[in-house]
């Protein structure tokens, strides 16, 4: 079974990239012969393995989700990535070798999204973090209506990015219908328009991505401030620190863990940003707002050029890659020099 | 006419036709229910059909239903309970999909069939229906899909050929001449039913034009020539200029709008539209690619001309609008906003059935303006048309939406119903009240340009005149520019549009832009196989 169905998987793969004639029209067939593949050597364990069998069943299930939905379709990715397959072309997939990293090198629509990408992570991750901190620190100081105003603080996140893209962007913001722009054309202000100039636009698309994000970052940063060992507080209080003193020398690096686990995670969702920018202005002006994944998209899902969008998705998973690690090797030492 | 009679008895449209004028009208006055079938005949059906919902409404759901009732011409009554049709359209709002659910909810009832409905955004219809095909997933059998898809669709052997019983119901030989054959037939074979038409043309404000403050000071500015509606792109620049910072019934006053937004390869007919008059010449029906080698042509002195006209003006129109799509304009000219704007034929429709339209009495139209002169590809010069006279190219731009059987539908044992579906939203009554009413559709058969029916359904005759010559003479042009129907056209209109909108938002020039484009096209030409798109293109143009 098990040769049955890495076979059909390899014949399928190599057939889905026209190395070879044989093979499905569709991948249903294989995908039905793997489930049955699953199923069968979990029967095996079960029935073969005894307690250990029964123990290593709770895990198998996962492992195999995540050989099928993530192992293989990188994998998979990776060889269609060295080929040009243009969904509308006759010829299906043909390998190309580095052609699609070629092209990359002197894609000006490529450097551009990417380099968004980074000032979007430079500029919005910062902010969000500092406002979220000072959200979370407020909600922590036992003030009257707190939990009131913890859920109503967690509303945003809660709203899908597309429908506040299309609320805040196209309908609050939005020069010709916006009620912020004609409220000030009636008071005497000119009409404002938010999203035709670069910066602007560029700003207006992080200060709505921030209105989604920074309630995430503060239910994070505000556990972690309740886990906070009271007793440090006192002494200090005692001591005669003074506020800013306590924050600074004492929750600050205290929370620098779940700040780096909540920075981090941000980093990771802004880079993948696409569905605000997709919803307000579709990467405009001039591609001031755009995005490595929504040109991703553009590429692979609108232009059907489905060879080169898996390359530079590669790329830029391997961009993300190393820019979290990174990150995380500075935030290790940051961590240990504060904290220890 | 002895073998129509005889098949008379099993065809519900001749039960019904005659039923169904007294049942609209007793609809029209308010009886509930059914009552059409006691009804006698009396006036046509597709008569009495425009009354629902009448004059300056907006149709409801309930009216669609009640349409979609009347015109009925199935003659599958139970035929296929139990069978799922799945329908791949477009869902933009109070059209397509949307108006299809409730037209066909009596063919539902009539036939047994249930309908699958998949709604799918109109930038992405296109791709989604691709990676089917590409992947072998084909889950639709019922495709709502434009004529530019026919090479990825019926090129690939795709398609369902149409039966003959279908194109004697939907009575194919009304339609317009645009959409005769080729359009909807590949290797001679037909394919389609249309639902639509499809071509730019130039809708403009007539209130402006008789406003004789704006007149004054246009002779006042050193206007040149009268100040009356424009017929050379020359003249909506100038118009555009003009207007900026003026006010007209306490509105901002804006000329031309144009469309910049990338949006899945739309806007690229709005550039097109601006186009055409400079680089569709009336010596070869080429404007896009040369037919010889498909070298493209986007990055000639025309489109060139034409991208920097539109960059000249676009800060003088309303804020924002380098983030307009089609909608957004559509919208904005129903709104009040904007003098002039290429469209399609949608705007005529909704001025008076849109709810969101307050222009009604405001609007004109006429064909797309023309130019003085014309760039001649072959000789790599301006061709001056002759004294006095313009260089006019209607954009036949998309050339409508059509309904395709896939042959997926074959396999799974439920093409008939599938055909039967389609005649039904197809059919020549049904097709009446949706060009007539809002839907996505335009115009697309003779029987449409019936004055009697626009009037019947409470349109100002004048209205309806100019309405239906700009689309008529747009559609019957001698120097229409035609579109190709080669494999992944819209590749090649996102790619334009892409560099476009660089190109407007001032991060390259005009040429700049065109030059990219036009490197992308060649790109996209070498994918798809040149020599197999030489052949497609040279055939989609009659060469």
């Amino acid at each position: 079974m098990t040769v049955v169905a890495l076979l059909a998987v390899l014949i399928q793969a190599l057939h889905t990239v026209g190395a070879i004639g044989p093979g499905f029209d569709s991948w249903r067939p294989v995908a039905i012969i793997v489930v049955l593949w699953f199923i069968a050597i979990d029967v095996m364990v079960y029935v073969d393995g005894g307690v250990k069998g029964q123990r290593l069943l709770f895990l198998l299930p996962a492992l195999q989700i995540t050989l099928a939905l993530i192992i293989f379709p990188t994998l998979f990715g990776l060889i269609v990535a060295f080929t040009q397959w243009d969904l509308g072309g006759v010829s299906g997939p043909v390998f190309n070798g580095l052609d699609n990293f070629r092209k990359m090198a002197s894609d000006g629509f490529f450097w551009n999204a990417l380099g968004n990408n980074f000032k979007y992570v430079l500029v919005a991750v910062p902010l969000q973090y500092v406002i979220a901190f000072g959200v979370a620190l407020l909600l922590n100081q036992g003030i009257r209506g707190q939990k009131f105003f913890r859920v109503a603080f967690l509303v945003p996140f809660m709203i899908s990015p597309v429908a506040v893209g299309w609320m805040v962007g196209r309908s609050i913001l939005d020069a010709n219908r916006g009620v912020v722009p004609k409220g000030l054309d009636r008071i005497g202000l000119d009409r404002i328009s938010f999203f035709d100039q670069p910066v602007p636009a560029f700003l207006g698309i992080i200060a709505m991505d921030s209105w989604v994000a920074v309630p995430f970052i503060m239910v994070l940063l505000l556990a972690g401030l309740q886990a906070l060992p009271t007793e440090v507080f006192e002494a200090a209080q005692i001591d005669g620190a003074s506020p800013w003193k306590r924050f600074w020398n004492i929750t600050f690096p205290l929370m620098l863990p779940v700040s780096v686990t909540a920075i981090v995670l941000r980093v990771i969702f802004e880079f993948k940003l696409v569905d605000i920018v997709r919803v307000v202005t579709a990467g405009g002006p001039g591609g001031a707002t755009d995005t490595l994944s929504l040109y991703i998209y553009r590429e692979g899902v609108e232009s059907s050029n489905v060879g080169y969008a898996t390359a530079m998705a590669m790329v830029f998973l391997i961009v993300v890659l190393v820019s979290v690690t990174l990150l995380l090797i500075f935030a290790a030492r940051k961590v240990r020099d504060v904290v220890y | 006419m002895i073998h129509r009679t005889r098949r008379q008895p099993v065809n519900r449209r001749a039960v019904l036709k005659a039923a169904a004028g007294a049942a609209a009208g007793f609809y029209a006055w308010g009886v509930p229910g059914k009552s059409y079938k006691r009804a006698r005949a009396q006036d046509s059906a597709i008569s009495q059909i425009l009354a629902i919902p009448g004059a300056g409404l907006q149709p409801s759901e309930a009216d669609m239903e009640k349409v979609g009732e009347l015109c009925l011409r199935s003659t599958k009554k139970g035929a296929f309970a139990g069978q799922t049709v799945t329908f791949i359209g477009v869902n933009n709002v109070g059209a397509h999909n949307n108006i299809f659910r409730p037209l066909s909810r009596a063919w539902e009832e009539y036939t047994g069939a249930t309908i699958q409905w998949i709604d799918v955004p109109q930038a992405e219809i296109f791709p989604k229906v691709q990676q089917g095909i590409a992947t072998g997933e084909i889950e639709f059998d019922l495709v709502e899909g434009g004529a530019p898809w026919e090479g990825d669709l019926l090129g690939r052997g795709l398609g369902s050929a149409m039966p003959d019983w279908v194109k004697e119901q939907i009575e194919i030989d009304d339609y317009v001449r645009l959409l005769q054959a080729p359009v909807g037939t590949w290797d001679g074979v037909t394919y389609r039913i249309s639902i639509d038409g499809d071509c730019h043309n130039f809708n403009y404000r007539n209130d402006y034009y008789t406003n004789a403050d704006l007149a004054a000071e246009w002779a006042a500015a050193g206007g040149e020539g009268e100040w009356a509606p424009p017929t050379t792109w020359a003249q909506v620049q100038e118009h555009t200029k003009f207007l900026n910072g003026k006010q007209v019934d306490g509105m901002d006053a804006y000329g031309f709008l144009d469309v910049v937004k990338p949006g899945g390869g739309f806007s690229w007919y709005f550039y097109a539209s601006r186009a055409t008059a400079y680089a569709k010449h009336p010596d070869s029906p080429a404007w896009l690619f040369n037919p010889e080698d498909m070298t493209p042509y986007i990055n000639n002195p025309a489109f060139a001309r034409a991208l920097q006209e539109m960059i000249d003006v676009i800060k003088l129109e309303p804020p924002d609008q380098t983030n307009a799509d089609l909608l957004t304009t559509f919208y904005q000219f129903l709104g009040g906003t904007g003098a002039m704007c290429a469209h399609w034929g949608d705007v005529g429709s909704n001025v008076y059935t849109n709810d969101s339209s307050i222009v009604q009495d405001k609007v004109s139209f006429s064909i797309l303006p023309g130019s003085a002169d014309v760039y001649n590809n072959t000789s790599g010069a301006w061709d001056t048309v002759g004294e006095g006279q313009l260089n006019f190219a209607p954009n036949e731009a998309y050339i409508g939406w059509g309904l395709y059987v896939m042959q997926k539908a074959e396999e799974r044992g439920v093409s008939e119903a599938a055909w039967d579906l389609a005649a039904h939203l197809g059919g020549k009554d049904i097709s009446t009240w949706t060009v007539i009413y809002p839907s996505g559709f335009q115009p697309y058969r003779n029987s449409h340009f019936e004055l009697e029916y626009w009037t019947n359904a409470n349109y100002p005759a004048e209205y309806a005149e100019s309405y239906l010559a700009s689309q008529s003479d747009s559609y019957n042009h001698p120097n229409g520019a035609i579109e190709p129907r080669i494999p992944g056209i819209f590749d090649y209109y996102i790619a334009a549009e892409e560099e476009m909108s660089r190109a407007v938002s001032g991060q390259k020039s005009a040429q700049e832009a065109l030059d990219a484009a036009a490197a992308k096209w060649e790109e996209i030409t070498d994918r798809n196989g040149r020599e197999e798109q030489i052949k497609l293109y040279r055939g989609s143009l009659g060469m």
